[in-house]
């Protein structure tokens, strides 16, 4: 097919303004199918990670929203007793936005020495000292500080907190890049508050080969006795639950992805039908010097391909830009999703377009392979 | 043996309630070097016979052998490379691919054959040497008058070093002085290069550069006497 290149590459430029259109349209739509895909894969991450799978939240009974949470700190004493039990981390949590959103901040509040010994956080800049030692300080997510253009040494006031910027740090759970870490004495004190031994969750890390579903029901029910009731989930669960309206909305969304797909499919097939009705005689022409009608096919398929796979390197491209660029993620009840670019959904983005691609260029190919000569020739 | 052997060939087509046969029962013979014209009215069957013998088109009955190749028993894909091959076609609208260039359209059949990059240039500059167009190689067709489109299409043909070149009535779009030009290359490639031509026109002018005259009457071929008449095109070059 090489030799063929200048032929293929000189008939898309023939109507250039038709090829460009149907490129940009392809661009789009495998943008938009890629950004959607990164919403998916935050979500899939969010609850399926290993993270998610074999760590705790203990919140309080029917609460939803952190805000309503209220749960002893003493409660950390009685649940590090029971077996199975490695770690257990109290956390206060303060959102700016109880609802779905598009910029939400959380701060979470813990005790500094357990933050560093149960996340594996990595300082981009700032320290764990300075963390320590500043009542205000905090540790933010690299998202939210790309977000919000904020690095070591910057004071920012949000609601009704202030704090300052010890450090800026990367996880490799990717929606913890949109919290930002604080103490939980600072998040107990915090102005018009007297949240003093209250705490939003817990988070229990389990030892390795403890069942989290059974160790759950022995947290609750240890509880049951306590001043409040509480609900143990798996991490991942307690997330998908929180965020139960979204997931719906991004169960919609997958369907978008697949629309778009069918877009780019029906916009590159329109392109090559129109561009094959074109050249029907042509097609006879190339019969009739010596090309095999299995060969015109291919030449038609690689058209339809050339076009697809254009749109779709660029379409990929500008989303995966766009993606590492923004630190963008939506939320809701102090959870966030993140949207990250990643290999996977480039390598789909692609796949997508190549065989999107083939499939777009088959019936017009067919349609030229099957030129009748004579009739095509007199046209 | 002859180039090529045509036997008790037949065509026929519906138009409609009617059923037209514009060839009963052909035989005809060509051998190695002819220059054969073909004439007859529009309509007669000079194309479709130029067709079959092409590949193009299939007949109802009737064998096709060329250079011993039974034509009329392959399949499209089989015919195509038997075409790559074996054949030049020169059509009369010339049918020029608009957005390659004089030598790309000239390269198209070449691309086909198993040459290597060198020979596959050599023997496209040697088409257009051939037809006197060099100068002209890098020119798209729509920067071409009628009658260097016409001769690249010739180059075209003949780039394969072909067993039979055919051409459907290659000057019927062309004005009297350039059409003069076409007749006398052809019967310089016949003449000069030895190849065997089939010459389909309705002209008798032109059919009068061919050695041999053809004339298809009611679905038959007429073989017209020798005439002193035929023009010495080969000298005229």
């Amino acid at each position: 097919m090489l030799p063929f290149a200048p032929y293929v590459i000189k008939s898309l430029w023939r109507h250039r303004a038709r090829t460009i259109l149907t490129v940009s349209g392809a661009a789009v739509a495998i943008f938009v199918f890629c950004f959607v895909g990164s919403v998916q894969e935050g979500m899939d991450r969010l609850t399926n990670s290993e993270d998610a799978k074999q760590t705790l939240i203990v919140f309080q009974e029917n609460r939803f929203c952190p805000a309503s949470s209220r749960l002893p700190e003493d409660y950390v004493r009685r649940i590090r007793e029971l077996p199975g039990v490695k770690e257990v981390v109290p956390i206060q949590v303060w959102t700016n936005n109880c609802r779905a959103s598009l910029d939400i901040v959380v701060f979470n509040g813990a005790p500094p020495t357990k933050l560093r010994q149960t996340r594996d956080l990595k300082l981009l800049s700032g320290s764990w000292e300075d963390f320590g030692a500043r009542r205000d300080a905090a540790l933010i997510g690299k998202a939210v500080a790309q977000r919000r253009k904020l690095s070591v040494g910057d004071q920012f006031t949000i609601g009704d907190l202030s704090v300052k910027v010890a450090g800026v740090f990367a996880s490799p759970i990717a929606a913890e890049e949109n919290i930002i870490f604080t103490s939980l004495e600072f998040m107990q004190l915090r102005r018009g508050q007297s949240l003093a031994g209250l705490v939003t969750q817990l988070e229990v890390a389990l030892d390795p080969n403890t069942d989290p579903d059974a160790l759950a029901k022995t947290i609750d029910q240890t509880l049951r006795a306590g001043p409040v009731a509480t609900t143990t989930r798996r991490k991942g669960a307690f997330q998908a639950s929180t965020l139960a309206d979204l997931v719906d909305l991004i169960g919609f969304a997958h369907w978008l992805g697949f629309a778009c797909i069918g877009l780019v499919l029906s916009l590159v097939a329109t392109t090559t039908v129109m561009s094959v009705q074109d050249r029907i005689k042509e097609h006879a022409v190339l019969q009739t010097l010596g090309l095999r009608p299995a060969r015109v096919f291919r030449l038609v398929v690689v058209e339809s391909v050339i076009m697809c796979t254009i749109g779709g390197l660029a379409g990929t491209t500008i989303a995966i830009a766009i993606l590492a660029w923004s630190g963008l993620s939506v939320g809701a009840e102090g959870v966030t999703i993140a949207f990250r670019p990643s290999w996977t959904l480039a390598s789909i983005g692609i796949g997508i377009s190549l065989s999107v691609g083939v499939a777009a260029g088959v019936i017009p190919a067919l349609q030229a392979a099957r030129t009748q000569i004579v009739t095509a020739l007199r046209a | 043996m002859s180039l090529v052997e045509i036997r008790g060939l037949s065509k026929s087509f519906r138009k409609g309630d009617e059923t037209i046969s514009p060839l009963v029962d052909v035989d005809l013979d060509i051998e190695q070097g002819d220059f054969v014209s073909l004439m007859g009215p529009s309509g007669t069957g000079k194309s479709t016979l130029l067709n079959l013998i092409a590949g193009i088109d299939r007949p109802i009955a009737g064998t096709i052998k060329v250079a011993g190749t039974e034509v009329t028993s392959k399949s499209r894909g089989q015919l195509a490379d038997w075409r790559a091959a074996n054949l030049g076609y020169i059509f009369q609208t010339h049918n020029l691919i608009p957005v390659l260039t004089a030598y790309e359209n000239v390269e198209l059949p070449a691309l086909l054959l198993p040459l290597s990059r060198s020979d596959r240039h050599k023997r496209v500059l040697t088409a257009l040497e051939a037809v006197n167009l060099l100068d002209r190689a890098n020119h798209y067709p729509r920067q071409l008058s009628g009658g260097q489109e016409q001769r690249v299409g010739i180059a075209r043909a003949i780039v394969a070093n072909p067993t039979i070149v055919v051409a459907d009535e290659p000057t019927g779009s062309l004005d009297a002085e350039t059409s003069e030009q076409i007749q006398v290359l052809l019967g310089r490639l016949n003449h000069e290069l030895g190849m065997t031509m089939l010459l389909v026109t309705h002209d008798p002018n032109v059919a009068s550069i061919a050695g041999r005259k053809l004339r298809l009457d009611r679905g038959r071929i007429i073989e017209l006497p020798k005439s002193d008449s035929i023009r010495k095109i080969g000298a005229a070059g």
